[in-house]
């Protein structure tokens, strides 16, 4: 039997790694944007709208957090329970953090949806560098039918089921990446961004582990990884959106430069959930703060290491 | 010598459920629910039943071998621990088993797995008499209303019970579920607080028209011969919880599989064993409940489109028999270890008399709500039982098991919807709670315990007793804001709020939650001294209020939101 079309929501870099990715690998894509800015190719097929995805098993959401309710709404019409829905965004909605698998379970009538997180970036999809990244899913058949579209000798794809932890450590790293290019531009040096890294990322996994993740996902590729290669300089835009802040650039300036960057927009919710089930988050916290415009650099990081020093 | 084959012949005899002679016995109508057909199709479900579980190993000889030395010193370990005539009928063939298993080929091992599911299934599969059905919807009413209130009897045999029919109430879409039992395998997956609690669901099945469902109960429930009686003829399944080998579990799993296929309507407690605290449960693995994903996924395999429906439903209880063992048992963080409490209320005739006799001064005694059903994978149904997506649209529910065009068989995946189907139906619960009186003035009792002893951990409270009263102007003042705001979160389909509740004033409400207690629980929960009410035992107290924990900040005021955030807290993560 043929093996049906890929299919991807999302004209934007990511998408077109992603269309990239399944074309080297052998498969079709139909790719379904609302504004077109390149061209198909013999494999990369354009959709016209929703419906053209619907002969696809599996389809990657390739589009910023806040537009993935409306466009799952849209094509949730012509889809059903045997479709798999794979985001691949850092965001997190709501009060409550939900991740967006969450946001496709109820938008549409898909089940088996899944995230894939960790350090794959557009780039390295696009042109098959070795790379690697992490696919969540409580369904097996999710995780195969990603390995099966884009991995490949030159993209491992590890596996797991913890779903929330993989998705709120995505969204935890994007945050991060922000706060260690702005410690960098700050003048910190690698055992303080050391520091703040481990710090952080046990602030994740603790808050982590209360909205239902598994630690581990926290120590892996999902967690620890994605943040040794965003401060490895992947590219990726949050650290330099963290070094424009710390040398005085205006979060509306930047945003207009980087376009959407979710970690900017879940700072406060993440600090507040913090407070509200009384879990300690201090680089959270500041980050929100200074995110929000009510810390400047040098008060942050005073603020940092000022903290009480405590057992690991 | 000859004690021993006289132990293991009395104790077959009592361990074999009584059944009446199959002779004579009417035979199932057209348009009758599928357990009336139950012991005419029993062998062959039986049949079945071994036949599949012994396909899960033949072919592979190294599981093979697995199962059957983890069954055999499973089993050694329990009856060596046990000890008792079953010890003395069984233990010397286990022995024997597990000392010729390394000689054994590999059709001897498929044999012995057959052979021992084979009893296995035996055991579990229940039985069903149309007569014992008939007799338990006459008399039953009869017999709760005569123990309740023996002088009233006449007047309620005019009246028809209608005691018994104002003590419990039902509640939600009862019409829609008859419809759908006609349409499709109902799949009941209420909330656990009593042993009461099939007793009382199966009541309310039988009086709203709703058909009799199978359920597997723990088999100490089949100690009592009487209930016994009525339990193994009503289509119950024995659940032997002792028995920990995984050969037994497949057995058990099958069983409970091969009965939604063959559509028969089923009971499962998804939160695995009563809840200790009482708290609503939120965490469900689904266990057994989790076969009615895998029997719909096969009945698609085989062409067969009867859907599967599953329907939350929530016991709210005025008082619960079990309450004082339940809570001694959850402070003493024995949950896990007395998974079995064979010492409770529910095994002590004089606790269920009182316990029935109370219950005939009371204004309501238990509502039983029903939630919307859904399909295995979380999607609600409309009236004709049709699956219903996000957009509106109707949406079939076969196509969440087909890969690419054909319904599959896949364990795992099915795992995946079980899951996703324990979080939806815990938020169901919540939902579909319904706060009873007495929980609620509990909850206002030890709102004001917490914040009188804001320093104390909770062992400390516990064991405050008769040191801390309430002025009675201000819990009737409490009572009566915590109830508005309930019914404001009602209005906003959060929770639900109980007639009593709902109809009664404040000052009505506290003085019918003291008379509820009083004279049935051994201990006093709270009594009036002068113008206070003095809270006696806390454990009972947080009992009761842990039902409206997830509210407990939501109820509070300024000056009491503290003491109800400690509270909140008590329940673990939001």
């Amino acid at each position: 039997m043929t093996a049906p079309p890929i299919g991807i929501v999302g004209g934007g870099d990511f998408g077109w790694g992603l269309a990239l990715a399944a074309e080297r690998a052998g498969r079709k894509v139909v790719l379904w944007t609302r504004r077109p800015q390149r061209a198909g190719t013999a494999k990369i097929e354009l959709a016209q709208g929703p419906g053209d995805l619907a002969d696809a098993e599996l389809i990657f959401f390739a589009v910023p957090s806040p537009f993935v309710a409306d466009v799952a709404r849209e094509l949730g019409g012509c889809l059903d329970g045997s479709h798999y829905l794979v985001h691949i965004s850092r965001g997190i909605v709501g009060e409550e953090l939900l991740g967006l698998t969450q946001v496709l379970r109820s938008e549409t009538p898909c089940r088996r949806v899944g995230a894939l997180a960790g350090p794959l970036v557009a780039r390295a999809l696009a042109e098959g560098v070795p790379s690697g990244g992490v696919v969540a899913s409580r369904f097996p058949e999710v995780r195969d039918a990603v390995r099966e579209a884009i991995g490949g000798p030159a993209t491992r794809l590890y596996s797991t089921d913890d779903v929330i932890g993989a998705e709120f450590a995505s969204a935890a790293v994007g945050l991060f990446a922000v706060a260690l290019g702005f410690a960098q531009a700050s003048g910190l040096g690698p055992a303080a961004l050391a520091m703040l890294s481990t710090r952080a990322m046990a602030e994740a996994a603790r808050l982590g582990v209360l909205l239902g993740g598994k630690h581990e996902t926290f120590m892996g590729l999902a967690g620890f990884g994605d943040l040794l290669a965003a401060v490895a300089g992947d590219g990726r835009p949050e650290l330099e959106i963290g070094r424009s802040l710390a040398q005085g650039g205006s979060l509306e300036q930047l945003a207009k430069q980087a376009g959407y960057i979710e970690a900017l927009g879940s700072a406060r919710r993440v600090a507040a959930y913090a407070r509200r089930i009384k879990a300690r988050a201090p680089v959270v916290e500041i980050c929100a703060r200074v995110f929000a415009g009510e810390v400047a650099g040098p008060a942050a990081v005073q603020a940092l290491m000022s903290r009480e020093v405590g057992e690991e | 010598m000859l004690g021993r084959p006289m132990s293991s012949l009395v104790h077959r005899l009592l361990s074999r459920p009584l059944r009446l002679p199959a002779f004579l016995g009417p035979s199932p109508k057209p348009g009758d629910p599928q357990i009336f057909r139950f012991n005419g199709e029993r062998e062959q479900i039986i049949t079945d039943v071994v036949g599949r579980t012994v396909e899960q190993y033949q072919g592979d000889a190294k599981k093979l071998l697995y199962v059957l030395n983890e069954a055999g010193n499973a089993e050694i370990r329990r009856l060596s621990a046990q000890g008792d005539a079953e010890a003395d009928d069984k233990l010397g063939a286990w022995r024997r088993l597990v000392k010729r298993l390394g000689k054994m080929t590999e059709e001897e091992r498929v044999e012995s797995v057959r052979a021992i599911a084979r009893t296995m299934a035996d055991d579990i599969a229940g039985n069903f008499d149309i007569r014992v059905y008939g007799l338990a919807t006459r008399i039953v009413p009869g017999v709760l209303t005569a123990v309740m209130n023996p002088g009233n009897l006449p007047q309620q045999l005019m009246a028809g019970f209608s005691q018994l029919d104002t003590l419990i109430t039902a509640e939600g879409p009862i019409e829609k579920l008859k419809r759908l039992a006609q349409i499709g395998t109902l799949v009941l997956v209420p909330t656990h607080s009593s042993n009461l609690d099939s007793v009382a669901l199966g009541y309310v099945l039988m009086r709203e028209g709703l058909p009799p469902v199978v359920y597997g109960a723990g088999k100490n429930l089949f100690s009592n011969p009487l209930i016994s009686f009525f339990m193994h003829n009503l289509g119950a399944y024995r659940v032997d919880r002792r028995v920990s080998a995984l050969l037994y579990k497949e057995v058990l799993k099958t069983y409970s599989c091969i009965m939604i296929e063959r559509g028969y309507h089923s009971l499962f407690f998804p939160g695995g064993t009563r809840s200790r605290s009482g708290m609503i449960e939120r965490r469900l693995k689904l266990g057994l409940a989790g076969t009615g994903v895998e029997a719909f996924s096969r009945n698609q395999v085989r062409g067969i489109h009867r859907p599967v429906f599953f329907v939350p439903a929530t016991l709210n209880y005025t008082l619960v028999l079990e309450a004082e063992t339940l809570i001694e048992d959850h402070l003493k963080g024995a949950g896990q270890a007395r998974y079995i409490i064979e010492d409770d209320e529910f095994s002590r005739l004089d606790r269920v008399l009182a316990f029935v006799n109370k219950l005939s001064t009371l204004r309501s005694a238990l509502v039983l709500r029903f939630g919307d059903a859904m399909d295995p994978f979380c999607n609600p149904v409309d009236e004709w039982g049709r699956s219903i997506a996000p957009s509106g649209q109707t949406i079939d529910p076969a196509s969440y098991v087909r890969r690419r065009g054909q319904p599959t068989i896949d364990p795992a995946r099915d795992a995946g919807y079980t899951r996703e189907l324990g979080e939806v139906v815990a938020r169901a619960y919540q939902r579909e709670t319904v706060i009873i009186w007495t929980q609620l003035v509990a909850h206002v009792l030890y709102r004001h315990l917490v914040a009188a002893t804001p320093e104390l951990d909770l062992f400390s409270r516990q064991r405050r007793r008769g040191e801390v009263a309430m002025p009675r102007e201000r819990l009737v003042r409490e009572v009566g804001e915590a109830r508005d705001r309930l019914l404001a979160f009602e209005a906003e389909g959060r929770v639900r709020v109980g007639p009593v509740l709902r109809s009664l004033a404040p000052e009505r409400i506290v003085s019918d939650a003291l008379a509820a207690w009083r004279d049935y629980h051994t201990r006093t929960v709270a009594r009036e001294v002068g113008a206070d009410i003095m809270i006696e035992d806390p454990n009972l107290l947080l009992f009761y209020q842990n039902r409206v924990l997830p509210w407990a900040e939501e109820l509070a005021t300024p000056e009491t939101l503290a003491a109800a955030r400690s509270i909140a807290a008590m329940g673990g993560k939001p």
